[in-house]
């Protein structure tokens, strides 16, 4: 990500406007590629001469220098660089130090050189390093000397577009609220949007908006402590969150920003801004879990085939969520299935919530067993209607033992009745 | 109607099955429509259990993750009558609160006793991972039991943890709910504006805070005192000093840069005033360095004031004079103990390769940093340079002599340099020596500095 002192924006009216690069410019692709070749060559090179390799890019060629700067710094987080100690440098350094300790309590010297010579000497005996340039030798494992292991290759255009990304996250990390719409048509994108909040421990509220069109879904995503303080606690997760939301084929963005001792302006964003993702999605991809939970249901039962979750699930009360997945009978009736993770305390509570006096929604609950060792889980699960009739437990991975009683329980009593489930 | 029922969630308080009547009555309690459930920010623990108790309201509490511990301290250590005092006056005030003491005075000692008499799991906030580590050894000795580590890659957490202030507002979301007892070691810190919420986090009943200086200059000191507790006892370095604190005092050795140096200062100094003149940008002001920066990225002429601002820096901070006053100073101080700090990394490895001394900064590897502390407290090293991750807790009593070659401005680095070569030994008497270029902007900064009380001694 950039530094804000490489953030590049306008604040005009309350409204902030990240300056993007135009990803097609010839002459930025030139400088980005020249930058590449630096970090490509850099194998076993110290930190030091790829800095000074790409200081002589910067200097030499012409834009802004904050922009170069930028490309330097997102090349540099893709490079790793050998951190391991220099275990004979700092054994070298203990010997030295304890003889030079020695000398200066217990000796005298006429000056300065007097000490440099003596020093010199007792090196050169100990034959480790030569006593001449043992100045630059000393310290010779510090960061700038520390040799790259590796690079994470790019292309140029693909930088830019980084660079692009990058102007928008250094932005999302002085943000504390977000809002999406987003549109309901792609499903693949939108589980992986829902993973991704889950996995950065953000929370939401979804609400649907019926255009003439479409169906909108104004997604406003924060963290827990945010009911309280308009924290940026959570900038470093929701500046993660932006790169799923590239993602998705149509969306709106709008989040406040606040800089330290600034007054908050809003950053409002779209699909058009012309941000490609670089991070791969693998949207053909079925996870494994899939694949394993189809596996168990093949073997006990051939009448439910099971599906990754791919549509908002209206709950009462005008909310929504997302399911992870969906069970389809031979019969048509569709049921879908959320899984509660041990962190997921906060979800859970609020679902069961939801559902308490529900019970015509098709949602089945499985609970993690770690979660439900916490004792205001088991309480509430214990005292759930909802959760005994349409809930589960699973230790890693959810049981067809402990699920398939539960789905056919529902075929036998919607009796087709539930044929429009999740749709 | 169902207990009300309490909580702990991701640093917050989730509360279930809230009797109307005290919907408004529970301190910052909210209705959170993502969750449906009311919340509160974890640090209300205390107060809302406390007026649960007061009107008799039944509750479950699952937010509270420990238990009552016994903790005994196995070394019989008399406390001096102004700890015992401070110890007094934190229980005075509702066993939570800042005590304020000048470093070297035993703060450590208070905390270690706290936590013997209030029996609780406790989490000991530090800003430094060396601290981290002194802490450790601390509580080791004391208590002879496991003790866990949280931070600078430490993930162990015992009834007795210590964590850097950074890791807490990381993980204090998980595990906030564990302690009973909060320390914040140098808890100046605390307001910071993401080092709060380690603070506001946790649900530790029992918090204490120490530092040797709890005011800041942005005024948030408020904030600690919210979080922590107020200010409840406070004794001035120069109150304890000659008693519990060594006698020292302070040298100020204004030095001149050779010809040759004064000419490249002067002309960078130019170079860069001039720019600043011709941009209009003001450094008084709390914008000034961010509009420089920005400013002398858009041009070359701005490039080149802003080398040459480094330019000028680095002269008054390592001018050639102030080397060879280094080397005077160690050669008068043959056989003291030496800590040498200066203002950046840079100057103090110079200085470390120049004398062939062992460096410590931010850089230097845990192994190394560790074998550094241990071989400067045993004699093996007899000086130490360093940038600014001495200037905080570390404990050296026998450090005797300090050189600042260069530093900050702010009088509380100052006072905490000082402050690590005061702990008192018998007949030990510690000297500060400061090192300021003459006619530069130093020399200004040290004047306003020396307004301070620390500085005006009798000797």
């Amino acid at each position: 990500m950039l530094t804000k002192d490489l953030l590049r924006y306008r604040i005009q009216k309350g409204k902030i406007f990240p300056q993007f690069v135009d990803p097609t410019d010839s002459k930025l692709l030139a400088i980005a590629d020249q930058l590449i070749s630096v970090f490509e060559e850099s194998q076993d090179k110290p930190r030091a001469t790829i800095l000074e390799a790409s200081k002589h890019v910067i200097d030499t060629t012409s834009g802004q220098l904050i922009i170069k700067r930028g490309f330097e710094k997102l090349l540099l987080d893709r490079t790793e660089f050998d951190t391991a100690p220099n275990e004979e440098l700092i054994a070298f350094r203990h010997k030295l130090f304890t003889e030079t300790s020695r000398m200066l309590s217990q000796e005298r010297f006429q000056d300065y050189a007097d000490y440099q010579q003596k020093v010199s000497q007792i090196v050169g005996n100990e034959g480790v390093l030569e006593g001449n340039g043992l100045g630059d030798k000393l310290y010779a494992d510090l960061p700038n000397c520390q040799p790259v292991l590796s690079f994470r290759r790019i292309s140029a255009e693909h930088l830019l577009h980084r660079y692009n990304t990058a102007q928008v996250q250094g932005l999302l990390l002085h943000c504390n609220t977000l809002t999406l719409v987003l549109t309901e048509s792609m499903t693949a994108e939108l589980r992986q949007l829902f993973k991704y909040l889950r996995f950065n421990q953000l929370l939401s509220t979804i609400r649907k908006e019926k255009t003439t069109n479409e169906d909108l879904f104004h997604i406003t995503v924060d963290g827990p402590l945010n009911l309280f303080y308009k924290t940026k606690r959570y900038g470093m997760n929701l500046a993660n969150f932006f790169v799923a939301i590239l993602h998705q084929p149509k969306w709106e963005l709008t989040a406040e920003i606040q800089f330290r001792n600034k007054q908050s302006c809003r950053l409002i964003l779209d699909d058009s801004c012309g941000i490609k993702p670089i991070s791969q999605q693998f949207l053909a991809y079925i996870p494994e879990d899939i694949h394993l939970f189809q596996e168990m249901l093949r073997n006990k039962t051939d009448t439910w085939q099971i599906h990754p979750g791919s549509q908002f699930l209206p709950l009462p009360g005008d909310f929504y969520c997302f399911p992870d997945y969906q069970l389809i009978h031979s019969s048509g009736v569709k049921i879908a299935i959320e899984l509660f993770h041990p962190w997921h305390q906060g979800h859970l509570l609020a679902r069961l919530n939801t559902l308490a006096e529900h019970t015509d929604t098709p949602l089945i609950l499985g609970v993690s067993k770690e979660l439900e060792k916490q004792q205001i889980i088991a309480d509430a699960l214990s005292e759930s209607d909802y959760f005994s009739q349409f809930g589960f437990t699973f230790r890693d991975v959810p049981t067809m033992n402990s699920l398939l009683p539960i789905l056919n329980s529902l075929v036998d009593t919607s009796e087709g009745k539930l044929t429009t489930c999740a749709s | 109607m169902a207990p009300l029922k309490l909580n702990f969630d991701k640093g917050t308080l989730i509360l279930q099955n809230v009797p109307d009547v005290l919907q408004l009555q529970l301190p910052d309690i909210q209705w959170d429509e993502r969750t449906l459930t009311f919340r509160a920010p974890a640090y209300r623990y205390r107060s809302i259990v406390s007026q649960l108790r007061a009107n008799n309201i039944p509750y479950e509490d699952t937010a509270r993750q420990f238990t009552v511990k016994t903790f005994t301290n196995q070394k019989h250590v008399s406390p001096y009558p102004y700890q015992s005092e401070a110890i007094d006056a934190w229980h005075a005030n509702g066993q939570r609160g800042v005590v304020s003491l000048p470093t070297g005075a035993g703060k450590t000692f208070i905390a270690v006793l706290l936590i013997a008499e209030t029996q609780r799991p406790t989490l000991v906030h530090v800003p430094t991972i060396d601290l981290m580590h002194q802490w450790y050894e601390v509580l080791k000795e004391h208590f002879g039991q496991e003790v866990g580590l949280y931070g600078g890659g430490q993930h162990e957490l015992c009834d007795l943890t210590v964590t850097t202030y950074q890791s807490a507002v990381m993980h204090a979301p998980h595990y906030g709910n564990r302690f009973g007892f909060a320390i914040f070691d140098e808890c100046h810190h605390l307001p910071g504006e993401q080092y709060q919420y380690g603070a506001i986090s946790s649900i530790a009943p029992f918090r204490l805070g120490l530092t040797a200086t709890p005011e800041r200059v942005d005024g948030k000191e408020s904030r600690l005192y919210a979080l922590v507790g107020e200010c409840c006892y406070e004794a001035k370095v120069q109150e304890l000093s000659g008693k519990t604190l060594s006698p020292y005092r302070v040298v100020t050795i204004a030095v001149d840069m050779k010809d040759t140096e004064r000419v490249q200062y002067e002309t960078a100094r130019k170079t860069y005033l001039d720019f600043l003149k011709r941009e209009r940008i003001n450094m008084g002001t709390s914008s000034g360095w961010k509009t420089f920066l920005w400013k002398s990225s858009q041009s070359e002429a701005g490039r080149t004031a802003f080398k040459a601002y480094l330019t000028q820096k680095q002269l008054s901070f390592a001018s050639t004079t102030k080397q060879e006053w280094v080397w005077k100073l160690i050669q008068r101080h043959s056989g003291d103990r030496i800590i040498i700090f200066t203002q950046d990394n840079d100057t103090a490895y110079q200085i470390g390769t120049r004398f062939f001394l062992p460096v410590l900064t931010h850089q230097t590897k845990l192994k190394e940093r560790n074998a550094f502390l241990n071989g400067f407290r045993d004699g093996t090293y007899s000086i130490l340079v360093t940038s600014k991750v001495l200037n905080e807790g570390i404990d050296v009593p026998e450090a005797n002599v300090a050189i600042i070659v260069s530093g900050s401005g702010s009088v509380r680095e100052h006072v905490q340099r000082l402050g690590r070569i005061l702990r008192k030994r018998e007949g030990k008497q510690a000297v500060l020596y400061e090192l300021i270029s003459k006619q530069t902007s130093e020399h200004y900064v040290n004047k306003r500095r020396r307004q301070h009380h620390a500085y005006q001694t009798k000797s």
